[in-house]
Formats: C-alpha cells, sequence, structure tokens
C-alpha cells in the first residue's frame, strides 16, 4: 500500500494506493491540481518508497525547487527520487536527468522509456506530472492507448501509477473513459465557483478497492505545508462567562478577541491548523442582546461549539436557546463541557441529562484553560461536519 | 458609459466603450507598439476606470513590466495589479512571488498559468470586491511555440468562458504574420471582437472590428516615447 500524503484521502481510501494500481487526479482547469501529484511523491519517499517523477510541462529543476517551496526536504530521499525529464527536449535545452524523452511529442518515445522503467525498478510509485500536457502533445488516442498499456504492465510489476490530469475540454469521449475504466481509481478536484472560483474541494469519484463515500473536502494549499483540509468556519458558542473565549484561544494557533473589562462584546477570532485540518473559528458573545451576532454568524459557519460551564447548570436553559438559534441552521454541533478541574461540576453524562440531549450529541469534558480536551472536541467536531469520513 | 473602455479616445468615441464579458484579440505586426498600447490600456484601465488588471506574461519578466511603468513616471495604483509570469522560471533566476507577482513554471504549463490567474481573480472579484477586471495575455504567439492550436484552443475556451462568467474584459496578444491563416480563424471563434494594427509605408494603423455595429476607421498612430499618439483617422 502507497500512502497518497494528502490528509483525509488516505482514509477515505482505505490507507492508501494499493501495488498494482493507477489513480488519477482529475482537477477542473484553474484549481490546484498537480500539488495531489506532487505530495504524493513526497509521501511516498518519506514512507521509504521509490518514486519516478514524469515531468512534462516544466524542468526537473522547478520541481525541485517546490518541494522547498512546500518545506518538504528531499535532500536525503533523493536517491530514491528518478525524474523522467520530456520538458528540456521540448525547448530544446539539456537534460541533466537519468531518463529522457528525447521525442516529448511522439508516445512510442514515452512507452519506451516507461515500460523500461516499469520492467526494470524494484515496485516504485510513478507518477505524471501532467498527462494532458502528454495528451496535447502525442493526441488524445496514442496517449490513452499508451496508459492503458502502462496501467496493464505496471499491475504485473507492482507499481502504483498517479496521475495529475487536467481536464480542459478535450474530446467527451477522452474525458469519459479517463472519468471512467482506464483508472483504478479517480480523485475529482474542483473548484466552487459562483462567477469566479473562491474554493477547491476533492472527493473520490471512482476508487475498486474501497468504498466510495459522496463526501468532499474543502482545502487549501499552504506554502509550506501543502493539501490542508479547510473548514473556513466554526462557530464557538455560549451562555456569558462559560469559557468561550479561553477555548477559542486555547484551541487556536493564534487567535484575537474584542471585549472590554474582559467579556467579549463583538466576537473572538482563531484560527487553527491541525492534523490536516485548517479552520476559522468564531467565538460569540454570551449576553442575549448581542443574540443577533450569533445568527450573523452561524448562517456561513459549518459547525458549533456550544461551550458551557460544567458547575453552572442554572445556565443550561440560556445555552439551550442558544443552541436554538444555532440549530435553526441545521448544523453538526459539539456541546463542551467546560471548566470539569472544578469542584461541583456536572460529568458528561449528567449535562447530556440536563439539556435532554439525543444520545448521539457529543458532549465532551473540557478545561479549557489547561487546553484539556480542546483538540478532542474540535476532532469530534470535524468528523461530525465531514459525515465522519 | 459602457463597462470598459480602451482609453484610446478616439476609438472609444467610436465604439462606445466595450461590454462587460468580452473577450478580444489584440493582432499586429511585430515591432508595432503592442506591448505600448497594452500598457496604455492597462494604465487607463487601473487608474482611471479603478479596473483590477491580471496581466500574464511570456515574453518578459513581470519585473520589467512593474520597472517600464516605474521608469516612465506612471505610478501604478499596486493594489490593483496582479501579474503572472511565465518567464522567470525558465531564465533560471531567483524569482520569488510576491502579492502583485505570481510566477508560474513555464509558458507550456497552461495549467500553472490557469490557476494563477483564477487566484488573481477569486482576490480582485471575492476579496477585494472589484468585479471590474481586465485580463491581459502577452502573448499568445509565445504560448503558440511551445503548445500546439488545439492545446491553446482548449485554453483559452476554458478562459474566455470564465471572463464571460466574471464580466471581465480579456485582451489576447497575437503577432500576425507568425502563424498560419488557420490558426488565427480557429482562435477568432472565441473572441467577440479585435484590436487590430497594420503597418504600411512606415506608418502604423489601428482599428476596432466586432465591437460597434461595422468596423472602426482606421486610425494612423505613433509611439512616441512611452506616449501612444493618434495622428489621424481615415
Amino acid at each position: 500500500m502507497v500512502e497518497t500524503g494528502i490528509p483525509k484521502l488516505d482514509d477515505y481510501l482505505n490507507g492508501g494506493i494499493p501495488k498494482g494500481k493507477s489513480l488519477v487526479y482529475y482537477s477542473q482547469p484553474g484549481v490546484e491540481g498537480e500539488i495531489f501529484g506532487l505530495q504524493t511523491v513526497y509521501g511516498t519517499l518519506n514512507n521509504g518508497g521509490t518514486c519516478v517523477f514524469v515531468v512534462s510541462s516544466t524542468m526537473p529543476q522547478i520541481i525541485k525547487d517546490q518541494f522547498k517551496d512546500f518545506g518538504w526536504g528531499i535532500n536525503t530521499l533523493k536517491d530514491r527520487l528518478f525524474f523522467v525529464d520530456s520538458y528540456n527536449p521540448l525547448i530544446g535545452a539539456p537534460s541533466d536527468e537519468k531518463y529522457v524523452i528525447s521525442k516529448p511529442d511522439n508516445i512510442e518515445c514515452f512507452n519506451k522509456t516507461i515500460i523500461d522503467i516499469i520492467k526494470e525498478l524494484p515496485p516504485s510509485t510513478i507518477v505524471f506530472g501532467s498527462l494532458s500536457t502528454i495528451m496535447d502533445l502525442c493526441g488524445e488516442k496514442e496517449t490513452i492507448e499508451a496508459v492503458r498499456n502502462w496501467n496493464k504492465l505496471a499491475m504485473l510489476h507492482d507499481h502504483v501509477l498517479v496521475y495529475n490530469f487536467t481536464a480542459w475540454p478535450y474530446s467527451e469521449q477522452t474525458l469519459d473513459l479517463i472519468k471512467g475504466n482506464l483508472f483504478n481509481s479517480v480523485i475529482t478536484i474542483g473548484g466552487i465557483a459562483e462567477r469566479v472560483i473562491f474554493g477547491q474541494y476533492f472527493g473520490i469519484l471512482k476508487s475498486d478497492w474501497a468504498e466510495i463515500s459522496s463526501k468532499s473536502m474543502l482545502f487549501r494549499v499552504l506554502r509550506p505545508g501543502g493539501i490542508r483540509i479547510f473548514i473556513p468556519k466554526i462557530l464557538v458558542t455560549g451562555p456569558f462567562d462559560a469559557g468561550k473565549s479561553t477555548f477559542v484561544h486555547a484551541l487556536s494557533t493564534r487567535a484575537i478577541s474584542v471585549d472590554r473589562l474582559g467579556t467579549t462584546i463583538a466576537m473572538d477570532h482563531g484560527h487553527i491548523d491541525y492534523k490536516g485540518f485548517s479552520a476559522d473559528i468564531f467565538g460569540t458573545p454570551g449576553q442575549e442582546r448581542f443574540d443577533p451576532i450569533i445568527k450573523l454568524l452561524s448562517g456561513e459557519s459549518m459547525g458549533v461549539f456550544l461551550v458551557v460551564d460544567s458547575t453552572n447548570p442554572s445556565d443550561f436553559v440560556r445555552a439551550k436557546h442558544m443552541l436554538d438559534i444555532t440549530k435553526s441552521y441545521g448544523l453538526p454541533y459539539v456541546i463542551v463541557a467546560n471548566k470539569q478541574d472544578l469542584p461541583g461540576a456536572l460529568k458528561p453524562e449528567e449535562v447530556r441529562e440536563q439539556f435532554h440531549l439525543p444520545d448521539d450529541v457529543p458532549v465532551v469534558p473540557v478545561v479549557a484553560k489547561d487546553k484539556k480536551g480542546v483538540y478532542e472536541a474540535f476532532e469530534i467536531l470535524i468528523e461530525r461536519i465531514t459525515g465522519g469520513i | 458609459m459602457s463597462d470598459y473602455t480602451t482609453g484610446i479616445k478616439e476609438l472609444d468615441a467610436v465604439i462606445g466603450g466595450i461590454r462587460k464579458g468580452s473577450n478580444i484579440m489584440l493582432i499586429g505586426p511585430p515591432m508595432s507598439g503592442k506591448e505600448i498600447i497594452l500598457n496604455h490600456i492597462l494604465y487607463h484601465g487601473a487608474i482611471l476606470n479603478e479596473n483590477a488588471i491580471i496581466t500574464v506574461t511570456t515574453r518578459e519578466p513581470a519585473k520589467h513590466i512593474i520597472d517600464w511603468f516605474h521608469d516612465n513616471n506612471l505610478e501604478l495604483p499596486m493594489e490593483r495589479i496582479g501579474i503572472v509570469d511565465c518567464v522567470s522560471k525558465t531564465l533560471g533566476g531567483n524569482a520569488s512571488e510576491t502579492p502583485n507577482i505570481k510566477i508560474a513554471s513555464s509558458p507550456v504549463d497552461l495549467t500553472g498559468i490557469g490557476v494563477k490567474i483564477s487566484q488573481f481573480l477569486e482576490e480582485f472579484y471575492m476579496k477585494k470586491n472589484n468585479q471590474n477586471i481586465q485580463l491581459h495575455i502577452n502573448s499568445l504567439s509565445t504560448i503558440l511555440m511551445y503548445s500546439n492550436i488545439q492545446t491553446v484552443f482548449r485554453f483559452l475556451h476554458v478562459f474566455t468562458g470564465r471572463i464571460k462568467a466574471a464580466g471581465a474584459l480579456g485582451i489576447y496578444v497575437i503577432e500576425s504574420g507568425m502563424h498560419d491563416e488557420q490558426a488565427i480563424a480557429t482562435l477568432k471563434q472565441l473572441f467577440d471582437g479585435m484590436i487590430e494594427i497594420k503597418s504600411e509605408n512606415d506608418k502604423n494603423y489601428i482599428r476596432i472590428i466586432g465591437i460597434s455595429s461595422k468596423p472602426t476607421p482606421w486610425f494612423e498612430y505613433e509611439i512616441i516615447g512611452n506616449k501612444l499618439q493618434i495622428l489621424r483617422g481615415n
């Protein structure tokens, strides 16, 4: 099994890509799809595997620089990374790489080199930086035939083949084949577009070894860092003095509060970057006169933390009301039973009883001031937002 | 008042402006001053109309473009300028990205160029709330040196569509006399109009086709220093 190195994708794929299988990252033009192949190269190397990167639209040196931009040191790994250079010959420049495609517009040249690699190298991950560029230069039909053959041979020799493909408006037949039966797995990478693309997501369209979920994950590309699952906004609400600001600050890698005399009067804002998930956290004030703000904020949120003071059940009515406001927007939520360190704090089960909550709503014991339980609460909420994938 | 103007007042007066979502080819022979004409449109759009401008450069590094304006005492509103530099990486320089400059790895890397254009579109349209955006590609001729016509057509098919969807203005520079007629005819299908330049007897002329009901007259022009000067119409 080869891990893709993409957060959550390996979980979606039951651990990664099995030996002998092929996978295509099928990207809509204008979204950052090419980094998926790059991150898979790094993931393979990092786990001790051997990798071949077929470079078609830029110089191998630029790819090496991109690894640096992402903060992925490959210097110690480079004896297990080989480049197939089909770019320098295209622009008439010399190449220092071990494998060179002397005629990048001739599929037979690709065939010869790729088949040699498949037969000679030990089981490796072979990543094509841009299948669309090969197709542009060598022709759609010719390239598809070659890919079919490579995938078959790779299966016999236990290689994993990974392709980046940009779905330019090729013939429908070509696109159907690529999304259809040419590869064992198809990962679609798309953009959320209104009039311009303002968000990016990926999801599994097809996989013949893992059960497909229809869930898509939003992502951002960080330099350094690579692909990060992205949850645009998470709301933290709850009654006055429940510890919302403390919770936002405990969870966030950076946070700021708008407050007066220690009480939040507008909002807390934080950002978290944890286990491949990236999220903006918005904390609301607790006092009733600020309720319109909760409505405003929760409308654009993807999930809610309801923070309660476990020692103060008299405030639970107020908390329930605040929950009603956010629940009316149908958001997934988690109850944060804060101040568990104080005497008289109700246990999570007691909090659940007081709230008359259904069993499937998580109540997480937390001591926000000591950062205890905050990340557990975050993981649980993310799981609920993404449908437990 | 129309959505976009070229800033060449004699031409604007005839065409009355350019509709949102238009894609225009700027075609002319080498050394006829196309770059200065494009810079004129850029500067006019950015300063007077407060348009955000995305320029894809395949001919010279982004820094040269910014320096050109600076050297000519033309202050660019940088918060509205985005340059996709497809040259610097291939020259082996240490070019790095800035808020105004995004680096694509080569003119072959249409996928990468597309990503950078989309990022600037998002930045201007969504984050800076500026819905009047111009995309300049200078030039398609360089891109056509590396990729075949079908490939470039597919790329343009996607991005002329995005320009339409965003209500922006796209201007695509192409050298006349460098490509076969069929290639030009193929690309023309994607455009709503054309800024056409011709050179005759050491004189340069410009006109716009397809934007108004009939072509504008040919206007003779001269490039004096950094300035485009229209001499007369015929």
